[in-house]
């Protein structure tokens, strides 16, 4: 049986690579993707942890971060593709503007 | 061990590849392989309904979302410098190190439990486990997050709503009818004219 901690680890090393990933992208939708990446590795860390302590509450929160990570990616994208309506452009360098 | 080694460094491997694509639609693919190698991991954790539900909900929907939308807008690909060129090796090496923290702090995690008892109180994550925890311990939760999903819905379709008034593909037809209409008229006056 594998250590949690070596869950742990992978899980940062995922969470870092998303966090490179939003920095460095230029594509709103692919900053946005690399933020569902970020929240599975924290998810990630989450199932581990309930695993070390045989408790399932953790798996039940995880359970409620995947419905918030659907709703937060209709109202997203809801609001790139409104964006792009009177912008043609998901480059956020672009989009540097508040009013729209 | 070998499963967790090979399920991690497919994992690993789709997310360098999910940020270092420029294609859009490549990138979301990468992430899809990441999702799906985590969904495994989560059966390697006892965790069996998360891991089904990472593959429908995740996998399925939130990734086919994605996809319909980076279609739809159809991007071309980022053109012109990049107006913050150190970004990128500041963001490389904050993340080198970022990910080395966080992993020397994992490996200063202690064991609380004995790791055989602790996966057996699990009850391997099936979905009456988890559901007998969602409706006592997590009731409330459990609602608020339906009514979220309710309003993110309702958010999502006022946000790319288009008015009704603005519909051209009725207000063409409803021309075209009246044009209709005018034409014949006019068309029979002058004959009524001439006659």
């Amino acid at each position: 049986m594998v250590e949690t901690q070596y869950y742990i680890a992978l899980a940062a090393i995922l969470f870092s690579i998303g966090a490179v990933g939003f920095l460095t992208r230029r594509s709103a939708i692919q900053m946005f993707l690399c933020v569902e990446l970020m929240l599975n590795a924290a998810n990630l860390a989450l199932v581990a942890f309930s695993r070390a302590w045989g408790d399932l509450l953790a798996q039940s929160a995880v359970f409620i971060i995947l419905t918030l990570a659907a709703a937060e990616v209709a109202i997203g994208l809801g609001i790139i593709v409104a964006i792009f309506k009177k912008r043609p452009t998901t480059n956020v360098d672009v989009l540097s503007s508040l009013k729209g | 061990m070998v499963v967790f080694v090979i399920l991690a460094v497919l994992a690993i491997a789709g997310a360098i590849g999910t940020i270092s694509f420029k294609s859009g639609i490549y990138s979301a693919l990468s992430l899809v392989g990441t999702l799906l190698t985590l969904a495994m991991m989560y059966v390697t954790l006892h965790a069996q309904f998360l891991a089904s539900v990472q593959v429908m909900v995740y996998a399925g929907a939130i990734m086919v979302l994605f996809l319909f939308v980076i279609m739809l807008l159809n991007e071309s690909q980022m053109s012109g410098a990049d107006p913050l060129p150190w970004v990128q090796p500041v963001a490389i090496a904050g993340g080198i190190v970022l990910a080395a923290a966080l992993a020397f702090t994992a490996f200063q995690f202690k064991a609380p439990k004995n790791l055989e008892t602790a996966t057996a109180a699990l009850q391997g994550g099936t979905p009456g486990a988890i559901g007998e925890t969602l409706f006592t311990k997590f009731l409330l939760p459990f609602e608020a997050v339906s009514i979220l999903l309710l309003i993110a819905a309702i958010g999502a379709v006022s946000l790319v709503h288009r008015q009704p008034a603005h519909n051209e593909a009725l207000e063409t037809t409803s021309e075209h009818a009246t044009d209709n209409a005018y034409s014949d008229e006019t068309s029979s006056n002058p004959a009524k004219v001439v006659a």
